[in-house]
């Protein structure tokens, strides 16, 4: 029998104190006051050689309760059955995920990682089959396992130096949930078919504290697959951080002079005493830098002001640690969108009846966005960059000389227009920009009130009112509309009804584009729209249908997807070139708008021909909390971790304590130790009793 | 009033239990429940009218009393006699409790101290009813509380205070004590004293004598524990003496023997003594009733005057 903790047999050392407890002479401890002593004479006490031992069977049995408690916990198991593991021809799969995450940027920890996965591939037997991955945010394929098999058993090990030669770690985070889940299903995959013994997943990680676990909690590990943590410590627990304070979306850093950053020290750190600052791309501060205190395993919030001067600075460093991977941030100062809608309509703007009046009191400026409302007479003729510069077109009035076409030309390309006619006349303009003759509507005037009787809440439009919270229409009342049937529209959706049945609110997919049509206005003449609450979120839902309602994000974490900008109609080059920190060069596909090659912290650049832009990528603040989990975490996850495997060993020792490993794993002796230890311990607490009553009966027979 | 006529002839029909009686916590409600039992008792008596008793006929001198004319005798005589009656004089009597650290000692739900506060105040209780003037004296070491033998208002209820008071001393001081009384009980009466006499009995002889040569009568009650007197513990253990704190390991199997052995030798020493001093002595165990003991002080009150007498009659004729 072998034992795979077996400095817990020194606990046996113990059954010394219940043999010197046997030998020790119970004298008696009872005192009893008497009146007087004065009749009364000493007794000699009853002597007895100190050597005997008493009891002996209850000695025996508190000893036998202390061995097997102590051999419980040393995990016996039999080593009998370990080279027919190994020896008996089964192959052993064997999926190695070696962690490139950015905590893995430490000093050693990378060649420690590679070091162990050429131990692994060298210790392969030949029939043994192994696959090498590395995960981070991602799951990357290094060498699968056909790639194994395909290969001599001589070149495997060249095969995986080569590969590992070429790797570095990244700078995502660790999602160890997702990668030991698809390492999972990798080895259940490849088991069809084939005979294999033994398929286990070797974890080569820091483990650190930031690690990703969430997943496994409601996975059902498969129950033939072990997973080895072959955990990689640095050399130094010292490591700080620092990340930026999520602030909302419309928060100006700049105008408020300050950013704030939150500086984290892992637990364990020896270092306390930082400087934050900010710096340019020299690594130097720029201005004074600020100190900052923070005890290990706590973080601190400090305001950094903004850089004095116009001295270029996009990044705020710490210095004080040892570990610089996670040592800076970069910070862009949000950028204010401009946004333009286009008004074609004869009202003024003066006009308390008028549409425009209203549209022009319902968007205020943001501090994010500087809403501009243009108004264009529908006699002068619109240009395209006046259409194409405009988020939105809003036509209220009969169109007259190429208006028509040039905003039908502008919805083709993409352009939302809301088409909310003033009079049932004005449709004839509608007809125009749909290239529909005779669209004709008729105004209807109501004894009493109409209102919204049916919404379509799925629709875009309306989504933000989905909630039932908001979504009462009731108190809009409409006195006024225009009677138009949506069989006339080709295509055309109803998003709203009144509660006469007819359209309210209609939807024509023209092209790219969408004409949205009101049959009955937001002026006082028509209905209550303008006045109630719901009428600001609808224009800026409209807007956001056009996609210029809000402006895009541009603090991003490595591994995000970032939303370019829609270049919209008038975009003319083909698609923007993303220039990373490095200096690589990324052409986005014509129309792609989505870049998800953010593989590094920096100030990533858009080229485009209308506004060249930027965004910040950092490092996920999960990162920097690099002490490490405890060794149990993913047993408590429900994955099955038969034992860690010891940093400082050798190779063979490592495959010996494996296999040891899985072998204590599968066989549980120690449940059995601890089982009978506990019968034992029933059996003496018995027999001592017994003895007890026996004892004090005869103390009483012979007094 | 005299209490030689107070004898019962029967003794109450059911005695109280101890162990009962001392469940109540209050002194004088425990002596007061003995008290009234035994007076029952007393009433079933045939010698009525305990306090007048005939004396003497004396014939008739003028100046006498015409209501103790024997009318009888003179019309079976003619002649006029004076019926005499013994003189009635009032009690003086002085309880002698001791409260030392040796009397705290009890194998039962009690104390020996406490067995003899309520036999002090039993005694005080049935005396106080008949009239009669009590005092006390409690003592350990010293001299603790002494009440002058009165019979007033408030006299019972100081008593029982100072019976009440817990047991304080160390070890005992018999000798101090008796000596004590000597001084400072001048006037002829009746001494009870009531201890367990666990002290060597020389120096106690001596002013025994003392007392009982200044006229008082006394009466010794000697209280032990049912556990003293038959020293059955079951198991060995380090005995404590509860005076001096000396520590012996006793094993009571085998110290038994003697031990009786001793304190029947000390207590007959203690019986003799008494016996040769005219004394009244009474041994009482914590779980005898204290009816009993009434009994034995009337008792032993009644044949005292006879033993004195004897006891003198006998030394005069040694003198000669």
């Amino acid at each position: 029998m072998s034992f795979l903790a077996p400095f817990f047999l020194l606990a046996a050392v113990a059954i010394g104190a219940p043999v010197v407890f046997h030998l020790i002479r119970r004298s008696t401890k009872e005192r009893r006051v008497f009146s007087s002593l004065m009749f009364l004479l000493p007794s000699s006490p009853r002597l007895s050689r100190r050597s005997r031992l008493e009891h002996l069977l209850l000695l025996l049995l508190r000893c036998a309760a202390i061995v097997l408690l102590a051999m419980g916990f040393a995990r016996p198991f039999l080593k009998g059955a370990l080279p027919e593991l190994s020896k008996a021809g089964a192959a052993k799969r064997v999926l190695v995920l070696i962690d490139t995450s950015a905590s893995m940027r430490r000093k050693g920890l990378w060649e420690m990682a590679r070091g162990r996965a050429e131990d692994l591939a060298r210790e392969a037997s030949p029939v043994d089959q192994l696959a090498l991955y590395t995960f981070d945010r991602d799951f990357k394929r290094l060498v699968t396992f056909e790639q194994w098999g395909a290969t001599p058993p001589g070149d495997r090990l060249g095969l995986v130096r080569s590969i590992l030669a070429n790797t570095q770690p990244g700078w995502a985070s660790t999602h160890l949930d997702t990668a030991l889940i698809q390492a999972a299903e990798l080895l259940g995959e490849t088991d069809k078919g084939t005979t294999v013994g033994l398929k286990q997943v070797v974890v080569i990680t820091d483990l650190q504290e930031g690690s990703q676990t969430r997943a496994l909690q409601g996975h059902e590990w498969p129950k033939d697959v072990q997973v080895l943590t072959d955990r990689v410590l640095a050399a130094s627990p010292n490591n700080a951080g620092i990340q930026l304070v999520a602030e909302a979306r419309d928060a100006d850093y700049l105008s408020d002079s300050v950013v704030r950053v939150r500086v984290t020290n892992a637990a364990g750190s020896q270092r306390e005493q930082f400087q934050a600052g900010w710096s340019g791309a020299d690594g130097a501060f720029i201005g004074k830098p600020i100190e900052v205190y923070v005890p290990a395993g706590q973080n601190r919030v400090t305001s950094i002001p903004a850089p004095a001067g116009s001295t270029p600075a996009d990044r705020i460093i710490l210095r004080g640690d040892d570990e610089p991977f996670d040592n800076t941030v970069y910070v862009l100062p949000p950028q204010k969108r401009q946004t333009t809608i286009l008004y074609v309509g004869n009202d003024s703007a003066t006009d308390t009846r008028q549409p425009l009046f209203f549209l022009q009191q319902a968007f205020q400026p943001t501090r994010g966005q500087t809403i501009q409302v243009t108004a264009e007479p529908t006699s002068r003729p619109l240009t395209g960059a006046t259409i194409g510069a405009a988020g939105l077109v809003v036509v209220t009035d009969l169109l007259e000389g190429g208006n028509a076409a040039a905003l039908r030309g502008a919805v083709f390309q993409g352009k939302t227009l809301l088409f909310a006619p003033a009079s049932a006349a004005a449709f004839t303009a509608l007809g125009r920009i749909l290239g529909l003759d005779g669209l004709n509507a008729e105004e209807r005037r109501l004894d009493g009130y109409a209102l919204l009787g049916e919404v379509d809440f799925r629709h875009p439009l309306f989504a933000p009112f989905a909630d039932a919270r908001f979504s009462d229409f009731t108190k809009i009342h409409f006195w006024r509309y225009r009677r138009l049937e949506a069989r006339a529209l080709a295509g055309a959706e109803v998003l709203a009804r009144f509660d006469t049945g007819d359209p309210a609110i209609l939807q024509v997919v023209l092209g790219k584009g969408r004409i949205i049509i009101l049959t009955a206005g937001w002026n006082p003449a028509d209905g209550q729209l303008a006045l109630s609450s719901k009428f600001v979120p609808l224009l800026y839902s409209l807007l956001d249908l056009g996609g210029t309602s809000a402006p895009p994000p541009r603090q991003y974490f490595v591994g995000d997807t970032v939303k370019l900008a829609n270049p919209g109609a008038s975009e003319t080059v083909s698609s923007p070139t993303v220039v990373s920190p490095d200096g690589k060069q990324v052409r986005l596909r014509a129309g792609e708008t989505n870049f998800s090659q953010t593989s590094m912290p920096g100030i990533y650049s858009i080229s485009s021909s209308v506004s060249p832009s930027h965004f910040a990528v950092n490092l996920e603040p999960a990162e920097s909390r690099t002490a490490s989990l405890p060794s149990d975490e993913l047993d408590r996850l429900g994955v099955p971790a038969p034992l860690a495997v010891s940093v400082a060993s050798t190779p063979a020792d490592r495959a010996v304590r494996l296999q040891s490993a899985d072998l204590e794993a599968r066989q549980k002796l120690w449940r059995w130790f601890i089982l009978a230890a506990l019968g034992v311990l029933g059996l003496e607490t018995w027999l001592a009793g017994r003895t007890a009553r026996h004892s004090t009966v005869r103390e009483e027979v012979a007094a | 009033m005299s209490l030689t006529a107070a004898v019962p002839t029967a003794r109450p029909a059911s005695l109280i239990d101890p162990k009962s009686l001392m469940s109540i916590r209050n002194l004088e409600l425990r002596a007061r429940v003995v008290v009234e039992g035994f007076w029952s008792g007393i009433h079933r008596s045939p010698h009525h009218g305990f306090s007048v008793e005939f004396s003497e006929y004396r014939q008739y001198a003028p100046g006498d009393d015409p209501r103790y004319l024997d009318w009888r005798v003179f019309a079976r005589s003619d002649r006029y006699f004076i019926k005499r009656f013994e003189d009635e004089t009032n009690l003086r009597c002085h309880l002698l409790v001791d409260c030392s650290r040796s009397m705290t000692f009890g194998s039962l739900s009690y104390t020996k101290a406490d067995y003899a506060a309520t036999l002090a105040a039993t005694l005080a209780q049935f005396l106080y009813l008949q009239g009669d003037a009590v005092g006390l004296l409690t003592f350990d070491e010293r001299l603790r509380d002494f009440l002058p033998a009165r019979h007033r208002t408030g006299q019972l209820r100081s008593l029982m205070l100072a019976l009440e008071k817990p047991a304080a001393g160390s070890s005992t001081d018999v000798v101090g004590a008796l000596r004590r009384a000597t001084e400072t009980i001048r006037k002829r009466g009746l001494i009870v004293l009531v201890s367990d006499f666990l002290a060597a009995l020389g120096e106690v002889q001596k002013h025994l004598i003392s007392l009982s040569a200044c006229g008082h009568d006394l009466i010794l009650f000697q209280v032990l524990d049912p556990a003293e007197a038959t020293f059955n513990f079951p198991h060995s253990a380090m005995f404590e003496d509860a005076e001096t704190g000396r520590t012996f390991f006793i094993n009571p199997g085998s110290a038994r023997t003697e031990y009786l052995r001793r304190l029947e030798s000390h207590c007959g020493q203690l019986r003799s003594l008494c016996q040769h001093l005219g004394m009244a002595y009474s041994r009482m165990s914590t779980d005898r009733p204290l009816e009993l003991a009434l009994f034995d002080f009337l008792r032993g009150r009644m044949q005292l005057r006879h033993r004195v007498r004897r006891v003198v009659q006998h030394s005069s004729r040694s003198q000669l």
